[in-house]
């Protein structure tokens, strides 16, 4: 019982956090979030086969989540709006509190009780539920006030190299700190291929195409060397490579080469050093036209379209051969040599796949704001990516995802629309002392060391453990166990 | 009729600059257990490393068949059918005994001979069905023992190779394991076998070789081994 109230609390901060930043109608997504969440993780922690129970474990945790989604609303409405000026509309707040509680049990009620299909219609059940929130957010999002889109589309963009990551770092157990090198190779890759910058400009969906074999080439570049190291070791070299790679693109501006005093081409401008390289082409399809800055809805379908494939492919590689030669691997690169698996090309290949998805990632954002700059895939990229993987749980897909969500949301929307309210009630409260603290900015790195730090000690499996072998850290563990 | 399945000739090891392996030649024959003793250090486990792969000769042949493997990698040794059960055991601790299983069958993508292997497998070891669904690492030694060796076995290997079976094991364990080291080979499958328990290889084994400081010192029959007087002085304990 304890359990299922603090595991439905996952669900239930959710709900409290949306409501928090975002006032009026906006509540009813908060609501709806709650339910969906509550409603995956709740059954996650405890499998449920009984209809009746899994409606009994469905409102419990639905009532935490409508209970913190309502705390959530009331404290934005009534607490801060004041402060801040903002007018109160208590209809709106009704309305909100209303809409969120009936869509949390509902939405929460019918994923648990889905849960206790077989696998099979489960999944379907799951996909069903999940789709039409999905299909019908970006309408949600106008008609509910709620702003979010901008920050969705970067949102799945990070989920899909925090899933990319997770085949290097959860399946394989290479543990790599410099995989934003590959979302920068992947998006400047495209970027030549499909801008002015060289007069190429090849379509977007050849782009993509560009960018996820560069990645994927990179891939095993950066792997071939890292063969015979582990843990720590690894960890090193991918750090270094990481580091490289933004530092190498902010110099190759100025290429010369040269043999035997021929020269090949001299001062070619390969990346556009640190102004970086604009404008990038946009997607166009029938019907709709070039995708267009001020219409984030086709963006949106796209990058769900990318994301949906891509889970589709890496729950597919999973469970294959390569799937499993990944496990053997990570729990123990002796054993699985003498298993007969060639851990080389095992290894490669985890790390060359791992980078498509980042390649593709790459591609989509660079067309998405038509620009890279080579600041934009520094370090903290690739810390936020292994934090996004293991708080969610190493090696689950649906585990990396939440915890994506969980550690994007807090980045992108809770802290900076939080650090705003804070700044207005600072204000409001005519403080001038306080008045320089930017909490987003300020606080971001020391969030996401805390979140490592907190779940290594207090949960190292992830917030939603895989149902296989629990799995930690590869340094953690594998150092422990190497005699 | 005996034909020499595995031959090592004059194989030379080392780890860097230390010489592990100083000229080791010897022959396992089809259907025979084959036992390699010595002290700590002796070269016994180098012996069986540099056989299937995991560190390569500087010089000498290694044959299996007739042809040379000592150049293959060990994914390649293990497709020809030479398979080992890794000293210290080497299960995958956060796998189930089932999972554990499945991965020393990884050679082959055959699920309806798979299920005839596990059926041999639980044969020989009923404890390992017992504990099907159980993570490898919370088996005990014996059981992980069985299990090391059930997995090698998955892989259907034409010559097993077995490192240490009975390190760290109770003595009832250690002849149980032994006795089915016996089953194992009376099924068809050859065996090379290192042991620091001389007194328990000698006794299940055709021929035994004498391992010091990576020279074999002696090699006969297992019976006449178990009679030799330095044998017994050695490695025996008998005065």
């Amino acid at each position: 019982m304890q359990i299922r109230i603090r595991t439905s609390m996952i669900g239930a901060a959710f709900g409290f956090a949306i409501a928090l930043i975002s006032g009026g109608f906006a509540g009813i997504f908060a609501g709806l979030v709650a339910g969906l969440i509550s409603g995956y993780v709740v059954p996650q922690a405890e499998p449920l086969t009984d209809k009746r129970r899994a409606v009994g474990q469905g409102m419990i945790a639905a009532l935490v989540g409508s209970v913190m989604t309502i705390l959530g609303i009331v404290l934005r409405n009534m607490g801060i709006d004041p402060i801040i000026g903002e007018p109160l509309n208590i209809l709106a707040v009704g309305i909100a509190i209303i809409g969120a509680t009936i869509l949390c049990v509902l939405v929460c009620v019918v994923m648990c009780v889905v849960r206790t299909e077989p696998p099979a219609r489960e999944r379907i059940g799951m996909a069903i539920v999940v789709g039409i929130i999905l299909v019908t957010y970006p309408w949600l999002d106008q008609f509910l006030n709620l702003r979010f889109m901008n920050e969705v589309i970067p949102v799945l963009v990070f989920l899909l190299m925090a899933l990319g990551l997770n085949i290097v770092v959860g399946y394989a157990g290479l543990l790599d700190l410099g995989y934003a090198a590959f979302f920068a190779i992947g998006a400047y890759a495209a970027a030549m291929v499909s801008s002015p910058h060289f007069g190429l400009s090849l379509s977007f969906w050849l782009a993509i195409w560009v960018a996820a074999a560069t990645a994927a080439i990179f891939g095993l570049i950066l792997g071939s060397p890292t063969l015979p190291l582990r843990g720590d070791y690894l960890a090193i070299v991918t750090l270094g490579f990481g580091e490289i790679v933004p530092i190498a693109i902010k110099n190759l501006d100025k290429v010369s080469l040269s043999i035997w005093n021929y020269p090949l081409f001299v001062d070619v401008d390969l990346t556009g050093g640190t102004k970086g390289i604009n404008p990038i082409n946009r997607p166009w399809l029938p019907i709709i036209g070039e995708f267009s800055p001020s219409n984030p809805i086709p963006w949106y379908f796209l990058i769900l379209g990318i994301m949906l494939i891509s889970i589709f492919f890496i729950s597919r590689l999973r469970n294959s051969r390569l799937g499993r030669a990944w496990t053997a691997l990570r729990e123990d690169e002796l054993a699985a040599g003498a298993m007969g698996i060639n851990t080389v090309n095992v290894k490669l290949l985890a790390f060359a796949i791992g980078a498509t998805f980042s390649g593709l990632a790459g591609a989509f954002y660079g067309a998405y704001i038509s620009a890279i700059f080579p600041e934009s895939f520094r370090f903290d990229v690739s810390v936020m990516l292994l934090c996004m993987v293991i708080l969610g749980g190493l090696g689950n897909m649906s585990g990396v995802i939440l915890g994506g969500i969980i550690i994007q949301f807090a980045d992108r929307l809770f802290l900076p629309q939080m650090s705003n309210v804070v700044q207005k009630l600072i204000v409001a409260s005519g403080n001038e002392s306080l008045r320089d603290i930017n909490f987003a900015s300020d606080f971001r790195l020391l969030l996401f060391g805390l979140t490592l730090v907190l779940m290594m000690v207090l949960r190292p499996q992830g917030l939603v453990p895989s149902n296989g072998a629990p799995r930690v850290l590869p340094v953690a563990a594998g150092e422990a166990r190497h005699d | 009729m005996t034909t020499a399945m595995l031959e090592l000739q004059d194989v030379h090891t080392y780890y860097g600059n230390i010489h592990a392996l100083k000229g080791i030649s010897l022959t396992v024959n089809q259907g025979e257990i084959v036992t390699l003793i010595g002290s700590n250090g002796a070269g016994k486990s180098t012996t069986l490393r540099t056989i299937s792969g995991i560190n390569s000769p500087r010089t000498g042949h290694i044959l299996f068949n007739g042809t040379r493997i000592d150049r293959l990698p060990a994914h390649e040794i293990v497709r020809q059918g030479i398979l080992q059960s890794p000293e210290g055991r080497r299960i995958f601790p956060r796998l189930t005994v089932l999972e554990n299983l499945e991965m020393g069958a990884f050679t082959r993508n055959n699920a309806v001979t798979m299920k005839e292997d596990l059926e041999r497998v639980y044969t020989l070891f009923p404890r390992l069905r017992e504990r099907i669904a159980q993570k490898g690492g919370t088996l005990s030694g014996g059981e992980q023992q069985m299990l090391a060796i059930g997995r090698a076995l998955m892989g259907r290997p034409t010559v097993l190779l077995l490192d240490e079976p009975s390190m760290g094991l109770a003595p009832v364990l250690v002849e149980q394991i032994f006795t089915i080291i016996q089953d194992i080979n009376k099924q068809g499958t050859t065996i090379l076998l290192v042991e620091q328990n001389a007194l328990m290889a000698l006794a299940v084994a055709h021929r035994g070789y004498v391992l010091q400081t990576g020279l074999i010192v002696l090699s006969d029959s297992a019976a006449a081994l178990q009679s030799n007087e330095t044998v017994q002085k050695a490695y025996l304990g008998m005065e």
